[in-house]
This record gives C-alpha cells, sequence and structure tokens, in this order.
C-alpha cells in the first residue's frame, strides 16, 4: 500500500507545480488541503467548498485531497507547494496531528494565512514548535458524548456495551472515544470492550461478531462513525439481535439513513461537514483582508440525528 | 551436483515412504489448523455453533479471493491488484443493482454478471500486459490496483451504494445448520479449483509452467495462453467475491477491500503454495484462509488487544512460511 | 595411459610455482578428475587442452577455490595448497579470468576492476579519485588507454569486457594468471592484443596457464602444453617438441569407442523425412546457414566445438528459436513452424541438451513428465485420466527399462540416466517421426549410456530420422550413420561411416584453427 501511496503522492504534487501566475491575480488564493477523498464525508467538504468559491466569487481555490486517512507525506508535500506558490491562506485538515505540524510552521514563517480545521493540531507538538494557530472545527469529543449519551438514556445504567474504535493513531478516532468514555463514566455503563476496525465497514462486521461472541450480552455499541455501524448493524441481523442491541455511529452519511429509519441505528452525530470547510474559508478570507487572526477554538456546530430527523 | 540417486532403495518401500511424506507434507498445514482450534477451544465460546457461523463467514471472501491467487501463484505470478479490483467490481455490480425499473430478480442477476465481467477485465488486463510484454506481474497489478481504486472512485464519484434488493440481503444472512450459505458458494468453487488444478490437462499445464517454463514451452505448450487464463480465473473470483461481500455487508464502496490482496496471498502462503510458483494445492488454500481466519477470531475472544493481535497474526505467517521450508526438505530428503 | 609421457628430465632443474599431483574429483557418479598431474613454471605460458569433459574446467575450479579436490596433492611454491573458497586463491596469488563473465554490468570500468578492494574515505565512503586512478593504471597497464574508466561496463564491447576482466584479475599481487577460453570472443587483432599483454605479464615472471580449444593459439604463444583426456592427464611436453596432430591424437585417445560400435545395416534408411535449405539461427553470423538432408531411419551426427551452433542447429528446427532464414522441408512439404508446438504437431521430438532448464520438471511426477509433451493422449474433453497416464508410463518405462519406484515419484529423486530415459520417453509417448538430440548422454553413467544407444538404436532399426549432437566423439561414431562437423554455424565437412575417425572429425572441426598452426 506504501507504494500506491508514495505513486498517488507524486501524482498530485505534479499536478500542484502548475506556475502560480496562473492564478488571478487580483484576488486571493486560498489552499485547501483536504483528507482523503475517497471517503465521502471529505468528498462532500470538497464539494461544499467549491461550491462556496462559486458563490462568493472573490477568491481562487485550490484544493489537494489524498489517497487514504493515512497518508501523511501527500499532504506534506502539498503544504510545501502551496508555500513555493505564495499563496495567501492555507486551510488543512490534518491526517496527522503532530506530522503536519513542522510544514505548517514554515508557511505560517513564510506569512501565509493558515487555518486549521476538522482535526486539531496537537497542542504540545504545536508549543514545541513554537506554533500559535487557531483551530475551527468541531468537538468530536462532545459529538461522541452526544451519541453517547443517547444510547445510556435509551439503556439506563448498568448496560453492557462496547466500543469501536477509528484508526489508531487518529486524532478524531482518539476525540471520539474519549467522548464515548465520558458517557460510560457519566451513565455508568458497563464497558465490556473497545477494538479498532480502522472505520471499516467489513472489519467492523468481523470485529463486532467476534466480540458478540464473546460477549453474548452485549446491549449497545458505539461506532465512531457511520461506515462501521453498517458492518456492526450487519453483524447484529446475522446474529438474530435486531432489536436487542442498540447502536450508536457518528458522521450521518446518507447510507446509514435507512437504517435510522428502520431504528437500526439509535443515533448518529452531524457535524455538517459539507460547510466546515467552507467555513475555515472564510475564517481565513477574513484575516487575509486584514482581520483580526484567530485564536484558540473556534467550534463550528455538531447535532445529534436520530430517527426524529429522518423523514 | 548431480542427482545421482546412490542409494537406490528397494521400489517397494520408496513408494511408501513417499507416500508417507505426501501426506505428511499435505497434512501438514491441516495439522497446523487443528492444533490451532485445540488451542482456542479453550476460550469459553469459541466452539459454540454461533462462532462456528461466524468464523466461515469471517473466512468466504478472503477464501474466495484465495482461489484465484492460488492459480496466479502457481504460474509463478502474484495478483497485487484484487482487493482493488474487489471495490471495482462492487461499485459496479451496484450500479446495475440500484437501476431503476429493474425487477429485484433482473437486477441481482444483471449485477452478478456484471461484476464477473469486471472481474475479468482485470484479469485479462493483468494476464495480457504482464505475458505479452514479459513484465513482472507484481509491477502491472500495482498498477491496475491503482487503476481499479481510481476507477471505482471515479464511477461512484467516492459515494456509498445502498438499498438492494431485500431478498438478495436477506440471501448473504442465510445459514444452513449453522453454516452459511455464502461459505458453502465458496466451498463449491474451492471443489470446482481443486478439479481443474487436480484432474484436468489445464491445471497440469499450470503446474509444469509454474515449475519450469521453459521445458512447458519446449513441450508444445502456449504458456503465453496459460499465463493470462490465470490471471484472468483469478479475475473471475474477484468479480464473484465482490457479490459475497455485497451480499454480506450490503454495501458497495470504492473504499472496501483494502489490503485483501495481502490477505489472500497470505492465505496461500500459508497453505503451501510456493511463491515462486508450481507448487501448491487449493485445499492448503483453503486451509490457510481458515487459519487466517480462526486465528483472527480466537485471538479476539482471548481479549488479546488488537495490536498484540496484529503481531501475533505476522508472527503465525512467518512461522507457517519456515515450517514449510522444513516440509520442503522433509519431502527431498 | 600408455600416452602419457614423463616430464622431460630438464624440467627438475626450474622449480615449479605450482605442481599438482594425482588430483581426483568426482560429483556423485561422475569422475571428472582421475588423477591430474601438471607443474607450472615460473614466467612460463602453459597450454591446457583436452576435448570437452575432459576435465580442465574442473580442473580450474579446484585452483581457484570454488570446489575442493577428492585426492591428490597441490603445492603452491612447495607448501601445501588449499583453497577454500576463492578468497583464499585470491590471497595466495592466482587469479582466474573465467570463460562466463564475472562484471557487474551497470558498474563502472573503474568500479569493476577494483571492486574486490575499494578505495575508503572515512565513514565507509567510495574515494573516487584513487578508484579512478588504479582503475586508469590498470587499463594502461594492458594497452586499454583509449577506455573511459567511468563507463558503465554494460557500455562496452564484448572484447573489452574480456580485457576488463583481465585488468580485474591483475589487481591483485598475481603471480599466477588462469585464463579461460580467452580468445572465444575476440577477433583476430584483439586476440594479438591479448597476446602482447601475456608476453608482457611472463616478462615480469607471471605463470599463465592458457586454456584453449584453439591450437593455433597454443603453438603461438605457449611454452609448454599438457592434455586432459577424460579427467586425466596424458601428456605434457614443450611446445617445440610436439605437433597438432600429436595433440589432436593425445586428446582423442586410441582403442575408444570401437567395442561399443556394433555394425547397423545402412541400407535401411529411406525417403528424406525433413530437409534443410539454408537455416539460419539468430545467433549465426553467416548468411548462408545450414543445409542437410535427413533420412527416415538414418542417424545422423553432428559434430563440432562448443560454440560452433549445433544447439542452434537443434533449436531452429524445433522453432524454439525462430530461425532469421532459409527453409524446411517436413517429407518434402515446406514448413515454417512458428513454434515449438507446430513442430510437434508434425511429429518432430526435441531431447535438449539441458534436461534440468529446458527437459525436465523435476519436482513433479515422473508420469507428469512423461505425458508433459502428449496430454491429449491421455486426457478427454480436457480431463486428465490418471490411469492411462499411469499405464502409458508403465509401458513407456518398461521399453526404456526405466529404473523407478513409482509412477507418482517426483523425476528428481531418479539418477541422471533415469531422468535422461524419462526426457527420451516424454517424446516417445508422442510417436515422434524425427528426434533431434542434444547431448543426449550427458551426465550419465557408463551403464545407461549403453542402454541409452541401444534404444536410439533400436528407434532407428524402427524408422525414426535421429538428429544428435553430441561433443564426445565416441558416442558420434558409435551411433551415426553418418556425421557433418560444424563449426562456426556452418557444416564445415561430412564424414560417411566407412571414414569415420577422430582425427578426420576434429580436422574438420579445428579447420578454422589449424591453418596458422607452428609445425
Amino acid at each position: 500500500m506504501k507504494f500506491a501511496h508514495l505513486i498517488a503522492a507524486s501524482i498530485l504534487v505534479g499536478t500542484l507545480a502548475m506556475p502560480a501566475a496562473s492564478f488571478a491575480a487580483d484576488k486571493p488564493v486560498v489552499g485547501l488541503v483536504m483528507k482523503s477523498l475517497a471517503n465521502e464525508f471529505f468528498k462532500n467538504m470538497l464539494e461544499g467548498a467549491k461550491a462556496h468559491e462559486a458563490k462568493r466569487g472573490d477568491y481562487t481555490l485550490k484544493a489537494v485531497g489524498m489517497q487514504s486517512e493515512t497518508d501523511v507525506e501527500t499532504q506534506i508535500n502539498a503544504i510545501e507547494s502551496f508555500i513555493t506558490q505564495k499563496v495567501d491562506a492555507i486551510v488543512v485538515a490534518p491526517s496527522d496531528s503532530r506530522a503536519l505540524v513542522p510544514p505548517i510552521k514554515r508557511a505560517v514563517d513564510a506569512g501565509i494565512t493558515v487555518v486549521n480545521f476538522d482535526v486539531a493540531l496537537d497542542d504540545k507538538a504545536k508549543e514545541e514548535a513554537g506554533l500559535k494557530l487557531a483551530f475551527v472545527g468541531p468537538d468530536n469529543r462532545e459529538g461522541a458524548k452526544m451519541a453517547g449519551d443517547a444510547l445510556a438514556k435509551k439503556l439506563g445504567a448498568g448496560a453492557k456495551v462496547v466500543i469501536i474504535e477509528g484508526n489508531p493513531g487518529a486524532d478524531n478516532a482518539a476525540q471520539r472515544k474519549l467522548g464515548f468514555m465520558d458517557s460510560v463514566a457519566a451513565g455508568k455503563l458497563d464497558l465490556l470492550d473497545s477494538r479498532t476496525a480502522h472505520w471499516e465497514t467489513e472489519e467492523a462486521n468481523t470485529v463486532f461478531s467476534n466480540m458478540l461472541t464473546a460477549h453474548p450480552d452485549i446491549q449497545g455499541v458505539m461506532a465512531a462513525n457511520d461506515s462501521m455501524v453498517l458492518g456492526v448493524v450487519k453483524a447484529i441481523e446475522a446474529a438474530g439481535k435486531t432489536g436487542k442491541i442498540e447502536v450508536v455511529g457518528f458522521d450521518n452519511i446518507p447510507a446509514v439513513q435507512p437504517l435510522l429509519k428502520e431504528k437500526k441505528l439509535l443515533a448518529t452525530v452531524d457535524q455538517f461537514g459539507q460547510q466546515m470547510a467552507a467555513n475555515a474559508i472564510d475564517k481565513a478570507l477574513g484575516v487575509v483582508a486584514g482581520g483580526k487572526p484567530l485564536e484558540g477554538w473556534v467550534k463550528t456546530e455538531i447535532k445529534l440525528v436520530t430517527s426524529d430527523d429522518v423523514k | 551436483m548431480d542427482t545421482t540417486d546412490l542409494t537406490t532403495a528397494p521400489a517397494g518401500s520408496r513408494t511408501i515412504a513417499t507416500t508417507t511424506k505426501t501426506v505428511l507434507r499435505e497434512a501438514g498445514i491441516g495439522i497446523a489448523l487443528i492444533a490451532l482450534i485445540i488451542v482456542f477451544s479453550f476460550t469459553p465460546h469459541f466452539l459454540s455453533s454461533s462462532n462456528v457461523t461466524n468464523i466461515l463467514t469471517q473466512v468466504t471472501i478472503n477464501l474466495v479471493l484465495s482461489i484465484g491467487m492460488t492459480f496466479v501463484i502457481l504460474i509463478g505470478g502474484i495478483d497485487l491488484s484484487v482487493g482493488s479490483v474487489l471495490s471495482f467490481c462492487a461499485v459496479v455490480a451496484g450500479t446495475v443493482m440500484t437501476l431503476p425499473g429493474l425487477d429485484p430478480v433482473m437486477a441481482v442477476f444483471l449485477a452478478t454478471i456484471s461484476a464477473i465481467l469486471a472481474g475479468i477485465g482485470f484479469g485479462l488486463l493483468n494476464g495480457l500486459i504482464s505475458a505479452y510484454w514479459a513484465i513482472p506481474s507484481f509491477i502491472v497489478t500495482l498498477g491496475t490496483l491503482n487503476i481499479a481504486r481510481g476507477a471505482a472512485l471515479q464511477v461512484t464519484n467516492a459515494s456509498t451504494i445502498y438499498s438492494f434488493p431485500a431478498a438478495f440481503n436477506a440471501f448473504g444472512s442465510k445459514t444452513f445448520y449453522g453454516i452459511p450459505l455464502l461459505f458453502l458458494i465458496a466451498l463449491v468453487l474451492v471443489a470446482i479449483g481443486w478439479f481443474v488444478l487436480a484432474k484436468t490437462v489445464f491445471g497440469r499445464v499450470l503446474y509444469g509452467i509454474g515449475n519450469n517454463e521453459e521445458a512447458a514451452r519446449l513441450a508444445g505448450h502456449n504458456v503465453f495462453f496459460y499465463k493470462v487464463a490465470a490471471f484472468t480465473i483469478c479475475g473471475v473470483l474477484v468479480g464473484i467475491g465482490a457479490i459475497i461481500y455485497m451480499a454480506r455487508l450490503n454495501i458497495a464502496s470504492p473504499i472496501i477491500g483494502i489490503g485483501f490482496e495481502l490477505n489472500a496471498i497470505a492465505a496461500v502462503i500459508i497453505g503451501g503454495t510456493s511463491l515462486s510458483g508450481g507448487r501448491g494445492s487449493i485445499v492448503g488454500t483453503l486451509l490457510g484462509a481458515c487459519i487466517i481466519g480462526v486465528l483472527a477470531n480466537g485471538l479476539i475472544l482471548l481479549g488479546l488487544s488488537d495490536f498484540m493481535r496484529q503481531m501475533i497474526t505476522g508472527f503465525v505467517i512467518i512461522l507457517a512460511v519456515i515450517l514449510d521450508k522444513y516440509r520442503e526438505r522433509l519431502t527431498k530428503a | 595411459m600408455a600416452g602419457a609421457t614423463a616430464p622431460a628430465l630438464a624440467d627438475a632443474a626450474v622449480k615449479p610455482v605450482l605442481a599438482l599431483s594425482g588430483v581426483k574429483k568426482r560429483f556423485g557418479g561422475v569422475v571428472a578428475l582421475d588423477g591430474v598431474s601438471f607443474s607450472l613454471r615460473p614466467g612460463e605460458v602453459h597450454a591446457l587442452v583436452g576435448e570437452n569433459g575432459a576435465g580442465k574446467s574442473t580442473l580450474i575450479k579446484i585452483l581457484c577455490g570454488i570446489i575442493q579436490r577428492d585426492a591428490g596433492t597441490i603445492t603452491l611454491d612447495s607448501e601445501a595448497y588449499d583453497p577454500h573458497t576463492p578468497g583464499d586463491a585470491k590471497k595466495a596469488g592466482i587469479q582466474v579470468v573465467h570463460q562466463e563473465f564475472n562484471l557487474l554490468p551497470y558498474l563502472s570500468v573503474a568500479e569493476n576492476i577494483c571492486f574486490e578492494d575499494m578505495p575508503r574515505k572515512a565513514f565507509g565512503m567510495v574515494d573516487f579519485p584513487t578508484l579512478y586512478a588504479r582503475a586508469r593504471k590498470a587499463l594502461d597497464a594492458i594497452g586499454l588507454g583509449d577506455v573511459d574508466v567511468r563507463r558503465p561496463v554494460e557500455s562496452l564491447g564484448v572484447a573489452h569486457r574480456q580485457l576488463v576482466e583481465i585488468a580485474r584479475a591483475l589487481m591483485g599481487e598475481s603471480r599466477i594468471l588462469i585464463l579461460d577460453e580467452p580468445t572465444a570472443t575476440l577477433t583476430a587483432r584483439e586476440t594479438e592484443r591479448l597476446f602482447e599483454i601475456i608476453a608482457a605479464l611472463k616478462a615480469k615472471g607471471v605463470a599463465v596457464v592458457f586454456v584453449s580449444h584453439h591450437l593455433n593459439e597454443v603453438f603461438s604463444i605457449c611454452d609448454r602444453v599438457t592434455v586432459l583426456r577424460n579427467g586425466q592427464s596424458v601428456m605434457t611436453a614443450d611446445i617445440a617438441s610436439t605437433t597438432p596432430d600429436q595433440l589432436v591424437t593425445n586428446m582423442v585417445g586410441r582403442q575408444l569407442a570401437a567395442a561399443m560400435a556394433a555394425a547397423r545395416d545402412l541400407d535401411k534408411t529411406g525417403r528424406i523425412a525433413l530437409s534443410l535449405r539454408g537455416l539460419r539461427h539468430p545467433a549465426s553470423p553467416h548468411a548462408e546457414g545450414v543445409s542437410l538432408d535427413l533420412r527416415y531411419g538414418e542417424i545422423l551426427g553432428i559434430a563440432g566445438l562448443v560454440g560452433s551452433g549445433r544447439t542452434e542447429l537443434l533449436r531452429s528446427i524445433f522453432a524454439a528459436d525462430l530461425p532469421l532464414s532459409g527453409t524446411l522441408e517436413r517429407d518434402g512439404k515446406p514448413r515454417r513452424y512458428q513454434n515449438p508446438k507446430q513442430a510437434i504437431r508434425d511429429g518432430i521430438g526435441f531431447v535438449t541438451e539441458d534436461r534440468k532448464e529446458e527437459g525436465l520438471i523435476l519436482d513433479m511426477a515422473i508420469s507428469a513428465n512423461v505425458t508433459l509433451a502428449s496430454l491429449r493422449k491421455v486426457s478427454r474433453l480436457g480431463l486428465l485420466n490418471k490411469r492411462a497416464e499411469t499405464l502409458l508410463t508403465q509401458q513407456l518405462g518398461g521399453e526404456i527399462k526405466l529404473k523407478y519406484g513409482g509412477a507418482s515419484d517426483a523425476v528428481s529423486t531418479l539418477s541422471g540416466g533415469n531422468q535422461q530415459k524419462v526426457v527420451l520417453a516424454k517424446w516417445l509417448a508422442n510417436d515422434p517421426k524425427i528426434l533431434l538430440l542434444d547431448e543426449p548422454t550427458r551426465g550419465v553413467d557408463v551403464g545407461a549410456k549403453a542402454e541409452i544407444y541401444a534404444l536410439l538404436r533400436g528407434l532407428a532399426e524402427k524408422g525414426l530420422a535421429l538428429l544428435i549432437v553430441s561433443s564426445e566423439l565416441p558416442e558420434l561414431i558409435t551411433l551415426s550413420d553418418r556425421i557433418l562437423v560444424m563449426s562456426k554455424h556452418r557444416i564445415a565437412g561430412e564424414v560417411a561411416r566407412a571414414d569415420f575417425s577422430e582425427e578426420r572429425i576434429l580436422n574438420f572441426a579445428y579447420k578454422d584453427e589449424r591453418n596458422h598452426g607452428h609445425h
């Protein structure tokens, strides 16, 4: 897989190498560094940003995505390429909260306005690098707690639950797990097991089936994203326990809408990804136009979605 | 230097010795599987019927891909593209299956055909390119790995396809006496694969090419045809694997199947097929896939952490290959 | 052997730098060296000659530590010399330029020359200025002033590569230089240059062992000559006191062959089975190609030195390599085979020279190998009939006196002779009309050899047409009805059975070589 990433990286960098002169001189240029466009969530986010560019019409958008969630090189290369092109602002959703700090520092030092969104950079890494940067994005931990609390409310104290985690090492995965753990503590749930399924449907199906064998009395599942919810729900069906195990997820992707409707999924969390990049771009352009620099954590909207929200 | 055999044993005893060795060699991997099952059976629930159903379900997709991979590895090739091609076949089939206005039976039928055709397409591409220009299949399939993945993303615009006919979704979770229907399908494919490799002229020549391509060519066999055929067979099985994936999980998405090729290769190698070609069997591959499945399941039941689980799986792959070296020595001695 | 003569008494006056006595080596059942004695004086050029398989290569491998001898003594400067690795030999000052190149094609000339002892700087970095200077000096020393040491070796012609090999061999403190067929790839001019280099080395006191098939070269630069035959040293003499004819006689031996050569009824040969006109293999330097007629019931032998185009002739008939030009007629009808499959369909079989690389699938069962070229006969609708396969194997195995355990045993469990019989069986299973055989008894012990001879004769009696390439002249003389001698991808001459003699055949084979010999 590493090879594939390298190849993808070089292709993407190649497309970036286009001369900066091709940008319209009067409009500010915003470089958008996205995560995996193979993920529907980010694909939608990018489309939201493009619509936003067309709507505002007063800036030029250069967007770069990567091939998979863990493809750090591509993002670093993209930022370095944007520095070379002297863009006015870089809006970045880091794939790794530490590895991206040095290139972002270089961008800031080069006088580029940088806005960090979706996943926050690591505070300690920022401090060590002497980088001060605001974060624009949702509170994943808070979102996960909303979903977890919904589960706790439904099941009541003492209910036996498990967590299906995202990629180990990914910041949003870690935050969501913390949020679920908050709910476990607050709702006095009994956490039986917590394992990763690397965000993937098939792996979630396999891992959860096996967890269910080891703990046949599971009552609730907290999955760190909705792709994994699809696998979990299927495993519950296969075990003939539909309706006996409640599931909560995260992201509110289209594929889980039928599950919400059929109440196979209790709740998920919408962080309005479509607008997230656009919001961050707005904030960046504000600074470029002479506005006050951003500080701390600019939180964006999150919302719990249940069957009531599905028509 | 020469293999001049000076220790000429009497004909009869030699046959018995050879048979014993053959049995040991073929059974070796089976013994490993049984040992693994015995170890895990000390954990609660492992031998419960629902867990057996689970393991068989979880083994199915890898098993189907591994059958195709066995054909390719037997001729000394490798196919790194199966995971990506599976995803491409799935989104093609998913698109067809969700076409408006088709009645469910027709939709599933056409989707199955289109998944298999998509798999054949990529198999032909892999086979023709690597055989015609004599490019190592490692490189060619590394290329098609990216092509298929990109094509899958392009076709779907990165979105997940769902809402398949209810009957199709239900089909994926059907069991007979605890044995998943999908696994039974895979077993039928195993039987066909075994039959082709063990009982047909085609299979015999594949082994021959894997062992000594030049000797096979000089004996009048069209090496080019067989190479392309092996990759195409692999493509067919990937197409079937895609349908099985969809039946099991009720979605088709361009991001599924990542890393499946490595699991399939691992199953084939653990099953005793030589990575340099010419030696191995489908039965071995079946056992290899089962070992991987049992291991993944049993380690979770044991309560081992994710990271430990990954490490142990890695060790087992290496161990299997080392064991295979000893078996090889045993049969040659 | 009776022909062996002790070195002249005068030898005692000069102390040899290297002396071998009674050296023996066997590989499994095959005796490669059977008592070789040989001495090398400082500053002499000593030729080592003999037929293919006489033991020259084995002897060289022992001297440079690639393999170890089984018996006998070797002394270097009167001390026991027993190299276990090529490194030991190099340390002792013995350098070899092998027949096959050992160069690293993508590295520069300089890196190749200094590969064994790269000049280093701190942290193990290569000291390139020193590297280039050393390589330059080495090339200048052998008169290659015009070659840039930075060029990659792959960009050099074959002759230059050979000279780079020599330069590399001379990098160490070499006291003994062994050249294995150094002129095989050189033109006349380049050969002359090499000879000048050898003369210069000789003047410096380096002893040179010169292995060559080319007797004219032996007579033009060597001081002494040792002849090997069947793994034994049969003659050592000063060049001045011998003649090319004497060498050839000693290489061949006298009373061989006759015993095995049972008379054959030559009148049985029938129609022309295969007719070639100007068939040219891609590797042939000559446009005219090979022309010959092969009749049913005939055994036609092809003699010639290694590299004379014998194997290539068979490969181009069988379409294992497609011929560049020329025509092939089968039973009088023109044919242009595009691949071996078509040749096989047309009744041709090809027992290749290298059974391990081209003939057999070693790890597969005997029966699978026997039926490899005739799977149609043991299958229906693509399904194998294992019973028919086993029966066919047993039937053929009986005919060819194959000694084996079971039909399902791997071929690799058989001895060399029985492996070769399996290769024969593979083609016989197909009922061929023409059999091409390349070195049919290589690596086969004497008993199996006699059986294979009888088998081949029997096939000819049955009317098959046999075309046999062999480096063993006694074998060809035993088997053939007539012999064509090849030299440089052409037919150099034909010898009828009545006129068979090794001298006569070798005369044709060495035709291009002898004209310049000292006499």
